[in-house]
């Protein structure tokens, strides 16, 4: 894999979890998750804090597995797997707080 | 497959350029009467017409966009003095309804995008180091698209008929149902015909970038300008086909009564917002990206130093690539959806600022370490620097869930999106135009003019919508011709209307500062600037085909190139010559070579204009025949695309030969129609989309049960997708017998959806059944061009002439074809199934 699609993996990553969960966070209030109950909690959180959990691991996993080198593709690189995280972090922490389908 | 003869005399570690030996000096004159011949084009109306040279097309979108900017500013005077008092009798509702939509839609669309095409589409060439861009044909198909797109939008406004539902055309208003005239479909035609314009450049710039650098120029320190522009086309890529579908989809519905935003039977108006505003944020980026760019190339030459943070900026675009797609729903907070999704929207929005503040501090701080003189390039990033950043902040405040709710759909988000607008495009472009003008016309500035007209757009800018963040505040709603009641807003919309004349004022002397410099100014130096970039190596103006020679490596010399000592001097073969580069280290691959001028480009965009016109007339039947008379002319664009004769390989340094593109399986085709199946793959994604959301949220779901029969149904669908199968299988067996039986496999495959499609329930009876119908028909599309495709490659095959690269372009498209088929075919048999 070459640089860029390094450097693009964290971004991409990003994007499949925030459409991921913006789907499910629409399909779980059409199909009533939010009142089915699970050891954990309703499925709705459960499930939508399980995908941006293995999302963040993934963008966590991206960010270790990053070049090393001084140049300066191995930095945007670096850069790129960096996004990933904090965008994913950040945008998709609503997940664990806020109410559901209110 | 041909390869290089010889290994390439190049260095390949990270950080010590690549170069190639140049090749000996020749007759300067000599050299340039010969690239002439071969790159320039007649004089007179048919050499207008079939030009394809990349300057051209470029100084064409940017002087038609600046002429539509005029309009659309002659218009925002018209509201500013509608405005100016509570109950202004300048316009009527009506009138002042279709003004407002077309100062919008003309900015947008007709002012911005395509001034932002043509500047990449002239600069980036001659900033890459090569001869034309890489589809130039297609480059001049996109600007007879643009004009007459744009001409007919202009003809409507004259006549009356110009759309009127605001620039974002929101259903139901724009239904049929309340706009019974054609103003919608004015707007929606027209403006999706110019769109084809834009994927155009998109496609163009994307290839160009990768795959037509100077040798050895690697992607990690290619020009930054190259990397704006890079992210701008993968985003044009991306997010304009959400609003084509959506365009498509609200066209079939006022033409055929095919319901997918009518509440009634399944549709919903919010599926419009969704997919105006997937394009529509992304889109604010879009256009700040190349003035962003343009930013990053200037204000380093304006402060004697080089830019601070490469590394960072080319990181901050990547973010600001993706980050804008998930932020669209913040122009929909107020339509009552779940806070956790507004939760998210909002965070991303506010998110989008870091990768932008990266970029601001990087400038800072190259102002910092550089000396900045204070030219007038300089003096329009000033103006962008204390514009944008105002515009920057009020996002943030946007982006904030209960502060948009009270500014919501007022004053304050006009002003708003003026401040983000015209100082992250308008101030850097005037910047570029004055920084760059002497190298497009080999002509000085006439000084003084310029200056008087920066201060006057700056003063007038800041009068106008600086205190109309007040009057949003103060309450008053965006749209509205009269406010008798409201004496509080009087003032500062006088104000703004003042400020608004004042701003005018000074455009026309920006304006006339332009035309001063055409007609008196002295002879410009090389390089006036000191800049030391590839774009000053050319001659001023720059003529047809650019430079003599390809630049060898870095510090290539003016001079030295117009004698031809670079790579590939000269057109000795008689064609249209230049280098095809490795996409990462910029290592020489193979010579491509392009075509002439022609005249299929307006012949086709022609074609389009009937079919949009008979659209508009509502003759659908004949419609549909000017639609065929565009794939009949479509037919002749194969005609270059194989030719048996001559040389395996050309010289291309000493010591350097390299394969024409005939022979090669990567060609600049097969890369062009990645990027096109790209912005494809995004508009069958928008498709699922909206097939998603309605199921999922628009009332009126489950829909009614289906009548398609399960047994011939599914028949005949399996059969399609068999009839795929076999054409994506042939589109990998070399010959003219594989071609032809896959053109038969694919007219079967397209025959079984005909049949199909009389199995399908009424389409104007529920959201669901329009949806199955347009998807097979959006397959039809594709099995009839992959049909067209093969018979390309069995007309080519039978007379010696297809390469390795036109088959590649069939199979690739065969097997997008297939998948989405099979996705659809899926679809539609889960849906049965539940």
């Amino acid at each position: 894999m070459t640089w860029p699609w390094l450097a693009l993996r964290g971004p991409i990553l990003w994007a499949i979890a925030f459409s991921g969960i913006y789907a499910l966070h629409g399909v779980g209030c059409t199909w009533g998750w939010p009142g089915v109950a699970t050891p954990l909690g309703p499925l709705h959180g459960v499930v939508l804090a399980g995908v941006w959990l293995c999302a963040l691991i993934g963008a966590g996993a991206i960010v270790l597995t990053g070049p090393r080198g001084a140049d300066r593709a191995a930095a945007i690189t670096r850069l790129g797997g960096w996004i990933g995280l904090a965008a994913t972090l950040l945008t998709l922490f609503p997940v664990l707080g806020v109410t559901s389908c209110g | 497959m041909v390869r290089p003869r010889r290994p390439l005399p190049v260095q390949a570690g990270e950080g010590r350029p690549m170069t190639l030996p140049p090749n000996p000096p020749q007759n300067a004159l000599r050299l340039h009467r010969e690239l002439e011949r071969i790159w320039g084009r007649p004089p007179g109306l048919r050499g207008a017409l079939c030009s394809v040279n990349h300057s051209e097309i470029g100084k064409r979108f940017m002087i038609a966009s600046a002429v539509f900017f005029a309009i659309a500013g002659l218009l925002a005077m018209l509201i500013r003095a509608q405005l100016a008092t509570p109950e202004g009798a300048f316009l009527d509702a009506a009138q002042y309804n279709r003004i407002f939509t077309m100062h919008g839609s003309i900015m947008m669309f007709l002012f911005a995008i395509p001034m932002l095409e043509g500047l990449g589409m002239y600069l980036l060439p001659k900033m890459l180091g090569t001869r034309d861009l890489a589809f130039p044909r297609l480059s001049a198909f996109g600007w007879w698209c643009y004009l007459f797109g744009g001409t007919i939008l202009i003809l409507a406004l004259l006549a009356g008929v110009a759309p009127d539902g605001g620039w974002f055309m929101y259903t139901p208003l724009t239904s049929k149902a309340y706009s019974p005239g054609i103003n919608a479909d004015v707007w929606l035609l027209g403006i999706t015909f110019v769109e084809i314009s834009a994927l155009a450049a998109a496609v163009e710039i994307t290839v160009t970038i990768l795959r037509m650098r100077a040798p050895g120029m690697r992607l990690s320190r290619m020009p930054l300008m190259a990397w704006y522009l890079l992210g701008t086309a993968a985003m044009m890529l991306a997010g304009f086909p959400p609003l084509i579908l959506g365009s498509v989809l609200l066209e079939v519905e006022r033409a055929f009564d095919w319901p997918f935003f009518d509440v009634a039977r399944g549709g919903d108006p919010l599926l419009w917002q969704h997919l105006f505003w997937l394009f529509g944020h992304p889109e604010v980026y879009i256009i700040f990206l190349p003035a962003a760019g343009a930013i990053s190339t200037i204000l380093p030459v304006m402060c004697r130093t080089t830019i601070l943070g490469y590394g960072a900026i080319v990181a901050a675009v990547l973010g600001l690539v993706f980050l804008s797609f998930g932020l669209w729903v913040h122009h929909m907070f107020a339509v009552g959806i779940p806070h956790m999704a507004l939760a998210f929207f909002s965070a991303a929005s506010a998110l989008v600022a870091v990768p932008t503040a990266v970029q601001i501090f990087a400038w800072i701080g190259t102002m910092w370490k550089g000396h900045p003189r204070l030219h007038l390039p300089m003096l329009h990033l000033m103006g962008f620097f204390g514009t944008f950043v105002i515009g920057g902040l009020t996002g943030v405040m946007l982006a904030i869930v209960p502060f948009n709710w009270q500014a919501h759909d007022t004053a304050f988000v006009t002003a708003h999106l003026h401040y983000v607008l015209i100082g992250g495009f308008v101030f850097p472009m005037m910047a570029g135009v004055v920084y760059w003008l002497p190298l497009i016309l080999g002509r000085e500035r006439v000084p003084g003019v310029g200056t008087a007209a920066f201060w006057l757009i700056f003063a007038g800018f800041h009068g106008t919508f600086l205190v109309m963040h007040l009057t949003g505040l103060m309450g008053m709603p965006r749209r509205i011709s009269v406010y008798p009641d409201n004496p509080e807003w009087i003032w500062p919309n006088l104000i703004s209307s003042a400020f608004g004349f004042v701003m005018a004022a000074g455009f026309a002397l920006f304006a006339l500062d332009l035309v001063l410099q055409v007609l008196f100014g002295r002879r410009a130096r090389r390089d006036p600037w000191g800049a030391g970039t590839l774009e000053w190596a050319m001659p001023m103006p720059p003529p047809s085909y650019n430079i003599a020679a390809l630049p060898p490596g870095p510090g290539a010399d003016a001079l030295a190139l117009a004698r031809g000592e670079g790579a590939l001097p000269g057109a000795p073969r008689g064609q249209r010559e230049t280098l095809v580069v490795d996409t990462l280290s910029g290592a020489p691959r193979f010579v491509a070579v392009l075509p002439g001028n022609s005249l299929l480009p307006v012949c086709t965009a022609a074609a389009i204009g009937g079919f949009v016109l008979l659209m508009l007339a509502g003759l659908y039947g004949a419609a549909l025949a000017a639609l065929a008379g565009v794939g009949a002319v479509c037919w002749w664009w194969q005609g270059f695309s194989g030719r048996p004769t001559g040389p395996a390989t050309v010289p291309v340094a000493p010591g350097l030969d390299l394969p024409l593109h005939w022979g090669m399986e990567d060609t600049l085709a097969r890369s062009g129609l990645v990027c096109l199946l790209v912005a494809d793959g995004a508009l069958f994604g928008s498709y699922l989309f909206a097939a998603g959301f309605l199921t999922v949220i628009a009332p009126g779901w489950p829909a009614p049960a289906s009548g398609i029969g399960t047994l011939p149904a599914g028949l005949l669908a399996g059969g399609m997708l068999a009839g795929l199968a076999v054409a994506a299988g042939l589109a990998r067996v070399r010959g003219a017998r594989g071609a032809a039986a896959g053109a038969v496999a694919g007219l079967a495959a397209l025959m079984l959806a005909g049949l199909l499609a009389a199995q399908l329930d009424d389409p104007t009876r529920h959201a669901r059944d329009a949806l199955r119908a347009a998807g097979l028909a959006y397959v039809a599309l594709h099995a009839g061009v992959g049909g067209l495709l093969a018979l390309v490659c069995a007309v080519h095959r039978r007379d010696g002439a297809i390469g390795p690269g036109a088959q590649g372009v069939w199979r690739l498209w065969q097997d997008f074809t297939l998948a989405t088929a099979a996705i659809l075919v899926a679809l539609v048999a889960v849906q049965e199934a539940s």
